[in-house]
């Protein structure tokens, strides 16, 4: 279970962000903000290096005393994170992984709604109840 | 002094931080009254460089005591140990016992007094030794030596002195040097040293030798504490004989020791300084082992075990000093590792410990905000006294020494809490806390994590806020708010803005606070509608110079001293706040354009000035104003004219103002910018705002082409205006109507005319009229005149035209283009003018015109023979056609004036008196006029040469007279010796005679002889001689006749003349061949002939008709 769920476009700014206890909303948005400087720095890297492109998934981010937090960039440089807390071994990295894709194919679905202006924040309630069923993982 | 205390008991000292090194003691230097022993002295203390040997000297006087050697025990058995670490055990290994004593003596081997100065020295040895008592300190004498010595072995009183000095001393031979203080000082300096850092070695791994002999007299069940402290001695004595891999083993040991005893309330203290100690000791070898991985993880680990272990509960912020700092020490050690060239990456650098410490350090502030805010006393007697003297690290003042189980008293621990929790008060957990953050800031600014570095300086700026710096916070959090502005995370930046706010608000900076409150009440900032009317009505407030009114929840002497300061703010004269907010999304939103990118210089300049509110409540403004910036200057221009209501904006009103000026005439083809708006909130007299929007960029979207699909809804879609932040001033458009009259296409080699005419449709009579003519680029292949004939002119051409022109004035100027190529031509016309207006303008009128040229006609030139025969060559003597034929493909009927044909030499013309044949005629499209023109070519020619030029006079109808020339290029000439021509009627009768004489000369300077045969035809009958030879003298001609009596009518066969060779027996080459002669033959003798019926009655007989007397005389 992911306690938060955040993704950032390409120019860094918030398109969406879930918390699943609202009061700590604040608190995961300087953690997720500041795993973006990972995030950029692994994208630096990346494109140096010329790794394997298909690879969207970063791997854990940050392990904080309390959270860890994992990232995945598609190749349009939309960051998704996510946080999940440490006490929480039940998630491995295969858990976190196919959580990341299933996010991604979320976003593929309502970025390709018409009404959906790209770069404008999501305020999609069915996006926004997916992404909550995906964190909690009654999906 | 009992603050420090307490920091002591946190602090790591400094006898465990320093780097251990050799310590030798240097004895018998004067250095206060002997200039050499100085030099001496500071050549061995003194610039101690990293390649020098790690050893510290220190100077020991007479007068010096070593510590006192405890007597050795024998047995451990009723030994218990009091506590982990004694205090003073490191101090006197790094700085009091020394492991080598160098005493130095002034002594040449040859002095005078050898023997009595030996005898001193000798004693100084003993006195040192007698102080050394019970030590195992190497003592080594150095003598101070004037002469230089000689090389070893060639000295023998030298080596004879030694022996004895070193036999009176006691001294080992090795222990005995020689300095002599000359010129190479520091080399000898270096050498000695090395002697002694080699000797120190010694001393130390016999010292560590030493404790670890006790460890088979302690067992594991009393004497743990001994474990730990046996295996902390070795390993810091490794540490001084720079052994760094025994060491690290050792202090693992002794770490690991430490583990295995049990941790109760009385020794948790020291075992967690302890353990501290240790693992700093580990971490920082294993960093200079090059093992950083290993350094993090037992770090981690050492974390990992001592956090739950708090200890006391009312003590628990003791705790949080403690693991703060343990982070911030971890993080000393790394950031210095990495000063010395580790590599660290972003995930894993020392400001991440900085960070945690500083973490740490705000929950040792609440829980001390927690337990101690009752304690408001000091208790007495001092529970922390002697404090400072104790003798093992890390236990409580008020039972030192204390190792058993035995429950403590309950009131004297009591008291002791009570005073740490008094002291930890009085500690400024801020500047820790903002230090740690500091540090923690610059090694994130190091390793690229710039949001992280934001998010801890925001904490910082708390921290600030908490100690009541609320300037250094308001700083702060204003220099972070550009940041997340660019990356618009709304969330955050409310929450900075509201803290911002409050700051500015306390430390009454108005400047700040209304550039906060206007920022704020803009639409992206999320808080709540309350939060934002109170602050919209603080705004007003002081707008009205009144006080605002504080965050409720703010506590109330914190608003008492706010209001004390904002008290004065408003005393002064009216207030203008000048803001810049092009970056900041404000509650107000502007957007400005001109509504075209050209304005012509008479006409006025639009800008549109669009206004949004989107603050939730009612904003008016007092004013607002456009710049404009020009190359040269900036003016700003206000709106004028505006209803008193115009300027009242609801929530998310929108309203359009049109601004218009006139432009600068000497704006011309610059372009003019719109600079910034200008928005005047508040009273000017009493205080007002002014927010200036300069920049014109768009920030708000990613995608700004997508925004119309935004639906807004809002009439003027504010959204969707494009800014036009630029636009050019070009010359006025003209309004003189130019009308170009020509005749398309112009053809090819005439003077083709354009008349130009003007009528001044202006307002205004012009002046200063110039009518300028260019070609583009094709101005090689045609000229321009003024006139249809003279020479072209130069471009541009300036026609001659009246120059100035009175209202609907009409005028007209002609130009003439002559090319000389087929194909399309632009002619430029630009007519430039001053208006005669009151202010006078200047005016530009250009057009282009497009000449399409045609040919007006094509020559093409055939040649024939006399027969009407096209030929391929010419021969001398024998006449030849020249047939020109004229193709029109002019649309414009073509009046041909006169044609000339003028033959050149080598050709003649045949003809004297010539006359055009076509000339005189009007020819229309498609038309052909053809001429011909007999000629004769005198000479041989063995390639084409030109023989004539063909001129061509002609006009269009109207048009002006054109003299076309072309030159016709001949056939090559062949020359034949032989002339032959038949005179003959134009045609016979039937059974009419008539005459045919074949005349044949001979053009050649030889005889020529040919034989004649006449074939016989049906259709004649014929007199002359029908076979026979004949012989033709140079330059003379012969004539055949023959009489013809034709026999039937119509287009009839002529007998056939054949000329042949006669077969020569001279063997010279016969002057002409056979087809030669064939050739000439069907090229001058027509093969037929017309004869028509027989007229009626009797025929007239030809005058000429030959008699048989006249064939036979010939």
């Amino acid at each position: 279970m992911a306690v938060c769920v955040a993704i950032i476009g390409k120019d860094n700014s918030p398109k969406f962000f879930t918390a699943l206890n609202p009061d700590e909303e604040l608190n995961y948005q300087y953690k997720v903000l500041s795993s973006l400087d990972i995030v950029e720095e692994k994208l630096g890297v990346g494109a140096k290096s010329g790794s394997d492109l298909r690879e969207l998934y970063l791997g854990m981010l940050y392990s904080l005393e309390t959270h860890k937090i994992y990232g995945y960039v598609t190749n349009t440089k939309i960051k998704f994170i996510i946080i999940v807390d440490s006490t929480n071994m039940a998630l491995r990295d295969n858990e976190i992984r196919s959580m990341f894709r299933k996010i991604h194919s979320e976003y593929a679905d309502t970025v390709c709604n018409p009404f959906y202006i790209p770069g404008e924040p999501i305020s999609s309630k069915p996006f926004d109840v997916n992404i909550k069923n995906i964190m909690t993982g009654t999906v | 002094m009992q603050v420090s205390n307490v920091q002591d008991s946190v602090d790591l000292p400094p006898e465990l931080c320093v780097k251990p090194l050799a310590l030798v003691g240097v004895s018998g230097l004067d250095t206060l009254n002997n200039a050499i022993h100085k030099a001496i002295w500071e050549t061995f203390s003194s610039n101690r460089r990293v390649e020098r040997a790690p050893v510290f000297f220190k100077l020991i006087s007479n007068a010096y005591e070593f510590p006192v050697c405890k007597p050795k025990r024998s047995s451990y058995d009723w030994y218990i140990p009091k506590g982990i670490l004694k205090k003073n055990w490191m101090n006197k290994h790094l700085y009091e016992i020394p492991a080598v004593i160098v005493i130095f003596y002034d002594l040449d081997w040859n002095d005078p007094q050898w023997s009595e100065k030996m005898i001193e020295c000798a004693s100084r040895v003993q006195s040192m030794r007698a102080a050394l008592e019970g030590r195992n300190s190497r003592i080594t004498v150095v003598l101070i030596q004037n002469t230089l010595p000689l090389p070893a072995g060639e000295d023998l009183l030298a080596s004879e002195r030694a022996i004895a000095l070193c036999s009176s001393c006691e001294l080992n031979s090795q222990s005995l040097f020689v300095l002599p203080h000359g010129d190479h000082l520091q080399g000898y300096a270096i050498r000695l040293e090395n002697a002694f850092y080699e000797f120190a070695q010694t001393y130390y791994h016999n010292e560590a030798k030493n404790v670890k002999s006790h460890k088979e007299h302690i067992n594991k069940n009393t004497h743990q504490y001994l474990f730990v402290r046996h295996q902390f001695k070795m390993g810091f004595l490794n540490e001084l004989k720079q052994d760094v891999h025994t060491a690290h083993k050792h202090y693992t040991h002794a770490y690991n020791n430490l583990l295995e005893i049990r941790i109760v309330d009385t020794n948790a203290l020291e075992i967690r300084t302890v353990a501290g100690f240790i693992n700093y000791k580990l971490c920082r070898l294993m960093f200079t082992l090059n093992l950083p991985r290993d350094a993090i993880s037992q770090f981690k680990a050492h974390i990992d075990r001592f956090k739950n272990r708090m200890g006391f509960q009312e003590l628990s912020f003791e705790h949080y000093a403690w693991l703060s700092k343990q982070y911030s020490v971890f993080a000393d050690v790394f950031d210095e590792a990495v000063k010395q060239g580790l590599p660290a990456v972003q995930t894993q650098h020392p400001g991440i410990y900085y960070q945690q410490a500083a973490q740490f350090a705000i929950m040792r502030k609440k829980s001390c905000l927690e337990l101690c805010s009752s304690v408001k006393t000091y208790p007495h007697p001092d529970p922390l006294e002697g404090a400072s003297h104790l003798e093992f690290y890390g236990q409580r003042p008020w039972r030192p020494g204390k190792v058993s189980a035995e429950p403590p008293d309950p009131q004297l621990e009591q008291n002791g809490i009570r005073a740490l929790q008094f002291l930890e008060t009085q500690v400024n957990h801020s500047t820790i806390i903002i230090s740690l953050y500091g540090l923690a800031v610059a090694q994130y600014k190091t390793y690229r994590c710039p949001r992280t570095r934001r998010h801890l300086v925001l904490q910082m700026a708390d921290e600030y806020y908490n100690s009541k710096d609320y300037g250094k916070s308001l700083t702060l959090l204003t220099h972070m708010l550009w940041d997340f502005r660019t990356e618009r995370w709304s969330d955050i930046l409310s929450q900075i803005l509201e803290k911002a706010l409050r700051c500015a608000y306390l430390t009454a900076n108005t400047q700040d606070y209304v550039l906060l409150a206007v920022e704020i009440l803009g639409s992206s900032v999320c808080i709540s509608l309350d939060d934002k009317r109170r602050i919209y009505e603080n705004l007003n407030r002081v707008l009205k110079k009144q006080i605002p009114f504080g965050d409720p929840k703010l506590p109330q002497d914190v608003l008492q001293n706010a209001i004390v300061l904002w008290q004065p703010v408003f005393s002064t004269a009216p207030l203008l706040f000048s803001l810049d907010v092009s970056n900041i999304i404000t509650c107000v939103e502007t957007k400005a354009r001109f509504t075209k990118n050209k304005y012509e210089v008479d006409q006025n300049v639009t800008i549109e000035v669009y206004i949004r509110n989107t603050c939730p409540f009612l904003l008016t403004f007092s004013s607002f104003s456009v710049t404009i910036n020009t190359p040269d200057y900036n003016s700003e221009i206000g709106a004028t004219n505006l209803e008193a209501k115009s300027l009242h904006f609801h929530s998310n009103e929108v309203k359009r103002f049109v601004i218009e000026f006139v432009p600068d005439s000497n704006d011309v083809n610059k372009e003019i910018q719109i600079g910034s708006i200008n928005i005047l909130l508040g009273n000017p007299l009493e205080c007002c705002l002014d927010l200036k929007y300069t920049s014109m960029t768009n920030v708000s979207s990613n995608y700004p082409e997508l925004l119309h699909f935004k639906r807004t809804n809002d009439e003027l879609d504010f959204g969707n205006i494009r800014p036009l932040s630029s636009a050019t001033i070009v010359p006025r458009n003209s309004k003189l109507n130019v009308n170009f009259v020509h005749h398309q296409p112009a053809l090819l080699g005439e003077w083709y005319e354009i008349k130009i005419d003007i009528s001044n449709d202006e307002q205004y009579s012009i002046k200063d009229m110039k009518i300028e003519v260019d070609l583009g680029d094709e101005a090689s292949n045609a000229e321009v005149a003024m006139q249809p004939k003279g020479s072209p002119q130069k471009l541009p051409l300036f026609l001659s035209s009246p120059s100035s022109l009175q209202t609907k004035e009409q005028t007209s100027a002609t130009v003439f283009v002559r090319a000389h190529d087929a194909g399309k031509y632009h002619l430029q016309v630009k007519i430039t003018y001053t208006l005669d207006s009151e202010k006078p303008v200047f005016c530009i009128k250009s057009d282009k015109i497009v000449i399409l040229v045609v040919q007006p006609f094509e020559v093409t030139v055939k040649f024939l023979s006399l027969m009407m025969e096209e030929t391929d060559r010419f021969y001398t003597g024998e006449e030849f056609g020249v047939m020109t034929q004229l193709n029109f493909n002019s649309p414009w009927p073509i009046f041909i004036e006169d044609t000339n044909f003028e033959f050149l030499t080598p050709v003649n013309s045949v003809e004297g008196n010539l006359t055009s044949q076509v000339a005189g005629m009007l020819f229309n499209n498609e038309e052909m006029g053809v001429e011909i023109r007999l000629g004769v070519c005198n000479k041989t020619l063995e390639s084409e040469a030109n023989i004539g030029q063909y001129t061509v006079k002609w006009h269009r109808e109207n048009g002006h007279s054109t003299t076309t020339q072309i030159t016709i290029s001949g056939l090559p000439c062949e020359s034949i010796p032989l002339g032959l021509k038949m005179i003959a009627p134009a045609h016979g009768f039937v059974r009419t005679p008539m005459v045919l004489s074949y005349h044949l000369q001979n053009r050649s300077q030889q005889l020529i002889q040919l034989d004649v045969f006449m074939e016989a035809s049906e259709a004649f009958m014929f007199a002359g001689y029908k076979q026979f030879q004949i012989s033709i003298l140079p330059h003379s001609t012969r004539v055949l006749n023959y009489n013809m009596y034709p026999l039937i009518a119509g287009n009839v066969a002529i007998p056939r003349l054949n000329l042949t060779v006669p077969e020569n027996d001279s063997g010279e080459p016969p002057v002409m061949q056979e087809d030669q002669l064939k050739r000439l033959i069907e090229r001058s003798i027509p093969s037929h002939i017309y004869v028509m019926p027989q007229v009626k009655g009797k025929p007239t007989y030809p005058i000429d008709m030959v008699t048989p007397q006249e064939i036979t005389s010939n």
